[in-house]
């Protein structure tokens, strides 16, 4: 870390008081300017003892299909190509019943993996190989049969209110670890379905926002947090503009003593200016090992892309970012994994994700940050186990889907859950959406029924008034 | 527990307690029960908790197993109500509960505790105690000891609060601050040094209201006006949400709100036509047309058109427009209703469905059936002349469509029966890559069942062609992939081989980027195109979609044959078409295309006919049913349509039966009975002056917001207001000539401020102005005003660039949202407010999100602001063009840079040290290097350390 400023102790005192240099001062409650008036962003003490200490979610944007990956369904083999009555999301939310479907087999061969015996399918080899570290929630169900409806609801609890992303919550609830870097940062997020408003912080105060680095389309190597660097000026020149400003905003201070408003914007430059100095460091993965890079496929396609988003997510980590979501997906209306017509192309995107993902899993684990970070993979719903319009792809399943959880707090190689023989509906030990963040933020520590925040006249929380917390997949 | 005692052994107390407590304990007392929790409403730890049920009525009907709620829930059969919600029971558990309920749910737990009801909240009848609703009463202006401080009764009512507490009230702000307030208060901008001159130098006693007065008639004041209602207006150019479509004609709608404030239009009449517009009496078509685009206020909200239950999507919007006409006009959280009753307001839900009634009575939506839903386009009526001119053009073109249209039905015709005409070489296989576009021959189709390939007809592309041997009718299908490379419309072409045995139904589904649409074709009749293809229809694939076409052979009974599948470019149809074969058919698609030409240019070089956002009476009006927990599926007894009880003065007049009822709701939340909707609005006007409203919560006039610092001074404001005639001009004018406005707002350094600020640090008393933030807009035009960059001239139009010409309800205007680079210098009020992709000023400095109505907002201080002013391209360009511009000014010395740099930027000139710090930069840099350019560039960076030092972002 460069430290271009000796800082006196004034100084060093007010940017610890203020954080991130956040101070709320209208438009606020009394209860939260009392907050604000400490520092929002400070490590806060949870409801009770977490589990864990930050949460890293992979995004697998558009759908995947568990029925081809995780859940593993014999009759789907037995009854393949037989026209039987589901009652489709799609059909149901437009006609209120279901209609005749073409029961279609998995694409991929399943094995039974490690010493838990979980059935992963080839899709995804690499995964397959540590089914022995992360707990598989077969019963996941959601609300939202369209993209955009489910892809809010997974990341604010709500179809269609403004509300705000669950990163938000969490950074929120538990304030960061280091100041000098935001406390929730999503890499690569889609414009779409949902865009900016499923990593912001709607009514909670704007230091809880998530910080985008790059966005989809552009590749991680160019992907920064923006502003971070000066187009014209050289480090030299912009030190001796920043002592200037520093000087000239110390002056106005003196012609208003005491002016808390002033001291936080003042605040807020001595914060940038160390962010400026320590977030490309955090982001930076040139220094790292070449047998890390050679893990995470990075140097190779068609890993090289993800891989990188993986392996920053992991450095973020280390330095202290309480909710970092790493995106695989891109701006369309059918994002990456939604496969309607072409369940083969599931590959191309497997290629490209498999191998990071399980690189970061055991990147963790070698540095012992697996046992307090949360590793979530998944998407917003899955797919139907028949074929859409008796097609060859598969249309959305919110009502039955897989994601699996690695990590602090969590049983590792266990499977919760199941959904019906075919895989369409959950049926036994059902998870809704709203119960996985409620399981969530409780491993944080968070209780999701008293993690509120006071706006229009009442309290709101992520979970509305629902969640269960799913205490059986608890270490 | 209560024991079993005192009932006979046969009247099933053994069974329920054996078998049916049990059950219950273990799988529906977690959230079911006084000890647990009491979810929906409903307790099954009593007897009386299942007879009153819960929010969806009582859960069991003894004796009657179908008709109990309870039952229903347990079996899993319906979609929306299944108990327990993570593991349905198993059978003999359903099975042992059905045979209870049977058996007349025999209960002997009679003696717990009472049911679940009780609320917290208010009653209508306290509610109309309660400040907010009370009626108005005109407040005489108080008594003062010092009778000299007041200019104006409003003064009066201040320093009456300020003496009862033994406070002072903060001197007067120098007259340099002053006019810098009025000037970004009234018009967004800041004076010019020399306005500021010229103002400090004007003795006389008039000056500042006659600088009132100058900015109250500038253009500019409804831009900044404009821009306050716009947000509460939630006013965006794009619907966010899921896939967010672009809103094209949304800018009609942001200069009707800055027009309105230009012309000081009456507050009456400024909420009745944003609520009811098109119901309103009009004198002519510009009143009308104002009129239409007003009612864009109920249309332009963050509609998710892409949920697929359209009936959920009538209710969320239904939900998101009593929000806004609730916080915006009535300053009441109304949407908390729509579940239950309000918790702390006295909202009954049955208030809530009242108001639903009327806007589920309003048409929103085009239709309730698209896939992806659309708003309504209304077309606007011109002036006499121009409207006469326009429908002229209008017909010419309906003929000319007509006449394109009979060409081409004796094209098809005329190639439809030329089959055999050889330059589509029927009869011989031709290459698929001979034929135009894309096209995607059956070999390369995803085959789902038994499809047999042949050559028996030689008249096919690639090849062969496939047919489904006339069995397993519903088992197969065909799906083509098109390769699309680039986003657009394509027409897309079916191939086959006809023949008397075909199927006369084949059901194709053409899935693109807007939706899906299936089309039948009968394949005994010749492929009208060359023999060879028909056409589906012209439709948008995006590059590297997820588009097909998928031929089934379900619900036919003839034979089903597929060739080919062919993607051929709209743009490139011409060429496709010169292909068809005979004279007639040539003839006829020469004309087609003559024809289609001149329609073209005539579109270009004609009148466009303008459309508005706006919304409409549906075709069916009806009381609502209320929806239990806000669930469309579960619904209760119907409310007859109304208003909020609570703020009635009198009875609830009867609403029209032909008419929504918007008309009235306008006319009484405008109705000068009502004193909530001018409360709600005088409010807001003080906190757009002051910084903070009498009632701080601008949006919550309720129970849970603040009560008025002021009570009798919020009185006697709105009924200013009401008997002015509802001008808010006359308002601002009275506001700002009080001495209270005019008060200094950082201290003075003297005992005086040092009490007042201790007596009551937040300034609930105004006791002195408030030092306010610079709103996004302000910082920006700010920057650009000193650059000389600002482009005042324009003043508003559709500012989207790209969005002239793109049909306003389709997708494709997404990616203009996506990829939008914002370049423009206009005023802030007209850069394109997209609610996915703002502009990154307005994102960092508190402007980013659109979705719901701001009064108030926010004003944060977080690092990424310090990094957008120390790094982002548009302050470092701008500070580069101000730089530039102060050396063309003449301003020789460093000294008169600096002193000019400060009076442009800040407002005044330096303090000494301050002078003394810029000379000691500026010299410093120009000792390195001592041409024009290094010296241009330093400057360039003084400006920028100006804008980028705390007291640029603050407003005296």
């Amino acid at each position: 870390m460069k430290t271009p400023f000796p800082m006196t102790r004034r100084h060093a005192l007010k940017t610890v008081a203020c954080g991130f240099g956040y101070l709320a001062l209208a438009g606020l409650t009394a209860q939260n300017a009392a907050r604000a008036a400490s520092n929002p962003l400070a490590a806060r003490t949870p409801h009770f003892r977490p589990r864990a200490k930050r949460v890293i979610f992979l995004f697998m944007q558009g759908g995947v299909s568990h029925v081809d990956s995780f859940d593993y369904k014999p009759t789907l083999y037995k009854k393949d190509g037989e026209m039987l009555h589901f009652d489709d999301a799609r059909a149901v939310a437009k006609t209120g019943s279901g209609a005749a479907q073409r029961v279609m087999k998995p694409l991929w061969e399943f094995k039974q993996r490690g010493q838990s015996g979980r059935w992963v399918s080839e899709l995804f080899p690499h995964m397959a190989k540590h089914a022995d570290d992360y707990c598989v929630i077969h019963s996941m169900h959601t609300e939202g049969v369209a993209h955009g409806p489910a892809t809010l609801f997974l990341h604010t609890g709500t179809t269609n209110f403004i509300r705000p992303s669950i990163g938000s919550w969490v950074n929120y609830g538990l304030g960061t670890e280091n100041e000098n870097l935001p406390g929730f940062v999503t890499i690569s997020p889609s414009s779409g379905n949902g865009g900016p408003r499923n990593y912001g912080n709607a009514f909670l105060p704007p230091v809880y926002q998530g910080t985008a680095i790059g966005r989809s389309g552009l590749p991680a190597a160019d992907s920064t947090i923006r502003n971070l660097a000066n187009s014209s000026l050289s480090f030299s020149e912009q030190r001796k503009q920043f002592e200037l400003l520093r000087a000239i905003n110390q002056e106005q201070l003196r012609r208003n003593p005491g002016d808390q408003e002033l001291e936080a914007v003042i605040n807020s430059y001595e914060l940038a200016w160390r962010m400026q100095n320590n977030a490309p460091e955090a982001m930076d993965i040139s220094k790292e090992s070449r047998s890390t890079l050679e893990m995470y496929g990075i140097g190779e396609e068609p890993t090289d892309n993800f891989g990188r988003q993986c392996l920053m997510a992991r450095r973020l980590c280390e330095a202290g970012v309480r909710y970092v979501q790493v995106n695989y997906g891109d701006n369309s209306n059918n994002p990456a994994w939604d496969q309607h017509s072409n369940m083969p192309k599931h590959e191309e995107h497997a290629r490209k994700v498999d191998k990071p993902v399980a690189a970061l899993l055991a990147d963790l684990k070698q540095r012992g940050l697996l046992e307090d970070t949360i590793v979530w993979w998944g998407g917003e719903f899955g797919r139907t186990p028949y074929a859409q319009n008796n097609g060859t792809g598969r249309d959305h399943n919110p009502g039955g889907f897989t994601v699996w959880l690695a990590g602090g707090g969590i049983k590792p190689g266990i499977a919760y859950g199941a959904t019906d023989e075919f895989g369409h509906a959950a049926i036994e030990n059902k998870v809704h959406m709203h119960d996985l963040h409620a399981t969530i933020l409780h491993l944080l520590g968070l209780d999701h029924e008293k993690l509120t925040y006071r706006f229009d006249g009442r309290n709101f929380r992520l979970t509305d008034v629902y969640g269960h917390v799913v205490k059986e997949i608890m270490a | 527990m209560m024991p079993a005692i005192g009932f006979a052994a046969d009247d099933g107390i053994e069974f329920f307690e054996k078998q049916v407590r049990p059950i219950l304990i273990e799988r529906c007392y977690e959230c079911h029960s006084q000890e647990k929790k009491i979810k929906g409403g409903l307790r099954l730890d009593t007897k009386a908790g299942w007879e009153q049920g819960g929010d969806s009525g009582p859960a069991i009907v003894p004796g009657n197993p179908d008709a109990s709620l309870a039952i229903k829930a347990i079996r899993y059969t319906d979609h929306d109500l299944q108990m327990p919600p993570k593991t349905k029971l198993s059978d003999t558990e359903i099975e042992t509960l059905t045979q209870w309920v049977k058996r007349g749910a025999p209960d002997p737990r009679v003696q717990a505790g009472g049911t679940a009801s009780g609320k917290a909240g208010m009653t209508v009848e306290e509610g109309r105690n309660f400040w907010a609703f009370k009626p108005a009463a005109k407040p005489a202006a108080p008594t003062v000891k010092d009778k000299s401080w007041p200019q104006t009764d409003l003064d009066r009512f201040i320093l009456s609060k300020l003496e009862e507490r033994k406070m002072r009230p903060a001197p007067a702000a120098d007259r340099a601050t002053l006019i810098r307030r009025a000037y970004f208060d009234l018009i967004g901008l800041p004076p010019t040094p020399e306005q500021v001159d010229a103002f400090v130098k004007d003795k006389r006693k008039d000056a500042f209201e006659r600088v009132v007065d100058e900015l109250l008639a500038s253009p500019h004041f409804g831009e900044r006006w404009g821009r306050h209602w716009l947000d509460v207006a939630r006013f965006a150019e794009s619907s966010g949400g899921g896939r967010t479509l672009l809103f094209k004609d949304a800018w009609r709608f942001r200069d009707y709100v800055i027009e309105a404030f230009n012309n000081d239009m009456p507050f009456a009449q400024f909420v009745r036509e944003q609520i009811a517009g098109d119901l309103l009496p009009h004198r002519d078509a510009a009143e009308r047309r104002r009129q239409l685009i007003a009612t864009g206020f109920l249309a332009l909200g963050p509609t998710n058109y892409e949920e697929q239950d359209k009936g959920m999507l009538r209710m969320d919007i239904v939900d998101e427009q009593l929000d806004v006409i609730g916080k915006g006009f009535l300053g009441m959280t109304i949407a908390c209703a729509r579940c239950h009753d309000h918790k702390f307001d006295p909202i009954p839900t049955r208030d809530y469905y009242a108001m639903a009634g009327i806007l589920r009575s309003t048409r929103t939506l085009f239709n309730y059936t698209d896939n992806v839903a659309r708003w309504i386009d209304t077309p606007l009526p011109l002036d006499p002349e121009a409207e006469r001119v326009m429908q002229e053009h209008e017909q010419k073109i309906s003929a000319l469509n007509k006449q394109i249209a009979e060409a081409k039905a004796r094209e098809k015709k005329a190639s439809g029966t030329v089959a055999k005409a050889t330059d589509m070489m029927v009869g011989m296989p031709i290459a698929a890559e001979s034929l135009p576009g894309v096209v995607v021959d059956d070999s390369r189709a995803k085959v789902v069942g038994d499809w047999k390939k042949s050559q028996f007809s030689k008249s096919y592309i690639g090849d062969g062609y496939l047919h489904d041997q006339k069995t397993g009718k519903g088992e197969k299908t065909l799906t083509f992939m098109p390769p699309v490379a680039k986003t657009g419309r394509y027409e897309v072409r079916l191939a086959y081989i006809t023949g008397g045995d075909r199927a006369d139904n084949v059901p194709v589904t053409i899935f693109h980027a807007d939706g899906e649409e299936t089309v039948r074709v009968n394949q005994r009749d010749t492929p009208p195109i060359g023999g060879r293809f028909i056409s589906l229809g012209q439709y948008r694939f995006e590059a590297n979609g997820e588009g097909y076409v998928l031929i089934s052979n379900e619900g036919t009974s003839g034979f089903v044959v597929v060739d080919a599948v062919q993607f051929i470019p709209v743009q490139e149809l011409a060429k496709a078409q010169s292909g068809a074969a005979n004279e007639v058919a040539q003839k006829a698609a020469a004309e087609v295309k003559r024809m289609e030409a001149e329609l073209k240019q005539l579109r270009e070089q004609g009148p466009d006919r303008p459309q508005a956002m706006s919304v409409r009476d549906d075709d069916t009006i009806s009381d609502t049913q209320i929806h239990i927990r806000g669930s469309i599926r579960n619904l209760g007894q119907t409310v007859p349509r109304g208003f909020l009880s609570v703020a009635m003065q009198g009875p609830q007049a009867l609403l029209p039966t032909a008419q929504s009822g918007r008309k009235e709701l306008a006319d009484w939340i405008a109705s000068p009975e009502n004193p909530l909707a001018a409360r709600v609005y005088v409010n807001r006007v003080w906190a757009w002056l002051f910084g903070a409203g009498l009632v701080r919560t601008t949006e919550n006039f309720g129970t849970t917001g603040e009560a008025p610092s002021h009570p009798e001074l919020l009185d006697y404001l709105a009924l200013r207001f009401i008997e002015e005639g509802g001008s808010s001009k006359r308002l601002i004018r009275e506001i700002m000539l009080s001495r209270a406005y005019q008060l200094a707002s950082i201290s003075d350094g003297k005992k005086a401020w040092a009490q007042s600020s201790a007596a009551d640090p937040e300034n609930r008393l105004f006791w002195r102005q408030n030092r306010r933030r610079m709103e996004a807009e302000q910082l920006r035009d700010t920057i650009l005003a000193i650059s000389g960059a600002l482009n005042l001239s324009q003043r508003g139009g559709l500012t989207i660039a790209g969005a002239g010409k793109i049909d306003a309800n389709s997708t494709e205007a997404q990616s203009i949202e996506y990829g939008y680079q914002f370049t423009d210098t206009l005023r802030s009020v007209y850069t394109p407010a997209f609610r996915n992709k703002r502009l990154e000023l307005f994102e960092v400095f508190d402007f980013g999100d659109i979705n719901a109505p701001v009064g108030v907002r926010n004003a944060s201080t977080v690092a990424p602001q310090a990094l957008f002013l120390m790094n982002h391209p548009f302050v470092l360009e701008q500070a580069e063009v101000a730089a530039s511009r102060a050396l063309a000014s003449g301003s020789r010395t460093e000294s008169a840079l600096v002193d000019l740099a400060y009076r442009t930027a800040l407002g005044r000139l330096p303090t000494p040290r301050e002078r003394d710090l810029a000379m000691r930069f500026l010299d410093c840099k120009e000792n390195e290097r001592q041409d024009a350019e290094a010296r241009q560039k330093t400057l360039a960076q003084f400006y920028q350390t100006l804008f980028a030092s705390a007291d640029f972002r603050h407003i005296n």
